[in-house]
């Protein structure tokens, strides 16, 4: 099923709008310069409402600011960056991949960071200046979705889950509140939170597996996997119930669902691995 | 020079004619010559830095390295058949030599006619796409790669070929199929995820299949006479057994220490597998997690990589660690924090990457010595 709602308005300016992220594009455009979605295809909604993340051709090409983004490969896409000169980009340092010697790295200051430990390390968020190329991928198979932020979007992703940020994106993370979410959220106790200040900016996440959109109404909500759990605008509220399964014998067993009710943006993926914070 | 099966135009240097299959003979004048005509250098010791050493365990001769062919970089742009007189293209992959009317490369299987870039900006090439179902001949053997997400080598062995691999990636074979225990010579006791190594060895005629366990690309490289590569350990799948087996140490190291207790750390390993073909051509199959990236360092020409990402590179290719400090304002942040481990590459030659890499072990720990490294404070 394709989604009609985003198509019709579009042809009249002589412009293409890309379906996943809004932008819009020169007619000729094969894929959307803000985002590195495929133009020539449709959304992919199915009939619940969940929309495939567009799969990025190889080799796309995505700007922002006076920067490039290049993604590579299908099975572990890498996210290859050519900086300009005064642009700069965010990551954990563990997801660089390559880079040329000549590009500057510092060490973003956070509030409380010294707290969070990924797996041991120390939990540091890097920043790398252009001008330089510098390159980015993660540890398993799954999909890069490119997040192109708006002035006033707040973005709530499962920690470790970003790839990179530019830079006109503020920073920050915020602890998942009441002991349930934390023992039984199967996301840890921290979330980061990702806020546009002036700027537009992009933000690239690696979902595992293939990432799903639904935008959910007001008072809508969704039962999803803890696990699963990508990313959601700030609006959207997640809570784990417990749902217990009788087994008509002695006792059952509980199973933990995250409710997220709306409104705004959930994403999920469809296989996942959860880097734990201490 | 003619297929003598089908008639058809080969390419001097072809091992099998790429229309019908058949073997080529080589002529008995002019012995099989190596596709790429660049004076061969000898492979030679680097002068510096001091930490790359020449392999001790080699057992054989020094090898004679090949040069692989290295056009001038506008030649590096998508391979189209010049419609001049040679008509022959050359494979983008494995540099072969191979005639213009050929779709897909029968040395390496990567397909020939490639529509938009396959290099990308910052000098990258993508490992190109082999259509699934790609067949590659070797003698009189052919490889089938079967599969896109975990591919599959599927060989079908002629009665006088034989290939080699580790006895965990085999994944299917005729019961025909004599696979018996390859006799070492000299040094086999490095220990394969804790066991052993042992190399098995098929026979043909008949049909068997290898694959790793993990989403990835499957790569062939062919190894012309003289060629030699390096590849990072436990990537190797399986060779054809004109391809000569040795491994030298890497001599990346660092050290840690905790307490009273100390450690020793190889972030690319501590052995590095060298691949080669000494007297006839041989293809040689790696299997890499994610996506695979090569590209061709110049002279001097310097990379940073991260260490578990390196898949293989030229022997030409010196390597050794880097350290780089980000800058920070506050540095009492214990010994690492601002640390980051590189392998730096250096030039000429190929070197290949791959998107998946593991966390490199101790990089976290205080080191307290480390083979030779440079270094970049911010």
């Amino acid at each position: 099923m394709t989604d009609p709602s985003h198509v019709a308005g579009a042809e009249a300016f002589e412009r293409l709008q890309c379906q996943w992220c809004q932008s819009m594009n020169e007619k000729a455009a094969l894929t959307c310069r803000a985002c590195g979605a495929p133009l020539d295809i449709r959304n992919l909604v199915s009939e619940s409402g969940w929309r495939e993340a567009p799969r990025i051709r190889d080799m796309t090409e995505i700007q922002f600011s006076s920067s490039t983004c290049q993604v590579e490969g299908e099975i572990v896409p890498v996210a290859e960056i050519n900086l300009g000169a005064n642009d700069s980009i965010f990551f954990e340092h563990h997801v660089m991949l390559w880079k040329d010697e000549r590009v500057p790295l510092t060490v973003m200051q956070l509030s409380g960071g010294l707290k969070r430990a990924f797996a041991g390390m120390p939990f540091i968020i890097s920043v790398a200046t252009g001008p330089g190329r510098i390159a980015f991928s993660r540890d398993a198979t799954g999909e890069l979705v490119v997040l192109p932020l708006h002035p006033g979007m707040e973005l709530d992703v499962r920690e470790h889950s970003f790839l990179l940020c530019s830079h006109q994106i503020g920073y920050s993370f915020i602890r998942i509140k009441g002991l349930t979410n934390i023992l039984f959220g199967g996301q840890g106790m921290y979330m980061d939170r990702f806020i546009t200040t002036g700027a537009p900016g992009l933000l690239i996440l690696h979902g595992y597996g293939n990432v799903f959109e639904r935008r959910l109404a007001a008072g809508e909500s969704i039962m999803v996997e803890p696990g699963a759990f990508l990313y959601k605008d700030s609006t959207v509220t997640m809570n784990v119930e417990f749902q217990k399964l009788g087994t008509g014998f002695f006792g059952g067993t509980n199973m933990s669902l995250a409710r997220m009710t709306g409104p705004g943006r959930v994403g999920i993926q469809s296989m996942y691995v959860h880097h734990h914070t201490d | 020079m003619f297929c003598g099966n089908c008639g058809s135009p080969v390419a001097d240097n072809a091992n099998f004619c790429g229309r019908c299959g058949g073997k080529v003979a080589a002529p008995a004048a002019a012995p099989q010559q190596p596709v790429h005509q660049v004076p061969a250098p000898v492979y030679q010791q680097p002068a510096s830095p001091s930490a790359w050493q020449q392999p001790v365990q080699q057992p054989m001769p020094q090898p004679v390295y090949q040069q692989p062919a290295s056009p001038p970089p506008a030649q590096h742009q998508p391979v189209v058949s010049s419609p001049a007189s040679t008509a022959t293209a050359m494979c983008q992959w494995c540099h072969a030599q191979v005639d213009a009317g050929q779709l897909s490369c029968p040395m390496c299987g990567a397909t020939l006619k490639i529509s938009g870039p396959m290099r990308d900006r910052a000098g990258w090439s993508k490992v190109p796409g082999r259509k699934d179902m790609a067949k590659i001949q070797f003698g009189n053997s052919f490889c089938q790669i079967e599969g896109a997400y975990v591919p599959v080598a599927d060989m079908k062995l002629a009665p006088e070929d034989k290939i080699y691999f580790t006895h965990h990636v085999l994944l299917w074979k005729d019961p025909q199929v004599n696979v018996t225990v390859m006799s070492l010579k000299g040094g086999w006791k490095r220990l394969f995820a804790g066991l052993p190594l042992i190399m098995t060895e098929a026979q043909g005629p008949g049909h068997i299949a290898f694959s790793k366990d993990d989403p990835g690309e499957l790569l062939p490289i062919p190894l012309q006479p003289g060629q030699a590569i390096d590849v990072r350990e436990h990537l190797f799948l399986t060779a054809t057994n004109s391809v000569t087996y040795d491994w030298f140490q890497t001599n990346i190291w660092f050290k840690t220490r905790s307490g009273d207790e100390t450690e020793t750390y190889y972030p690319v390993g501590m052995f590095m597998d060298r691949f080669m073909a000494p007297q006839t051509p041989g293809l040689l199959l790696l299997h890499a997690g994610g996506n695979v990236f090569v590209r061709e360092l110049a002279q001097n020409e310097t990379i940073l990589v991260k260490p578990t990402a390196l898949i293989f590179k030229d022997p030409t290719v010196q390597m050794h660690l880097h350290f780089e400090h980000p800058s920070s304002f506050f540095s009492s942040w214990g010994s690492w924090g601002n640390r980051y481990l590189w392998l730096r590459l250096l030039g000429p030659g190929r070197v290949a990457i791959q998107s998946v890499f593991e966390r490199i072990e101790g990089e976290s720990r205080n080191m307290t010595n480390y083979s030779y490294a440079t270094e970049m404070r911010w």
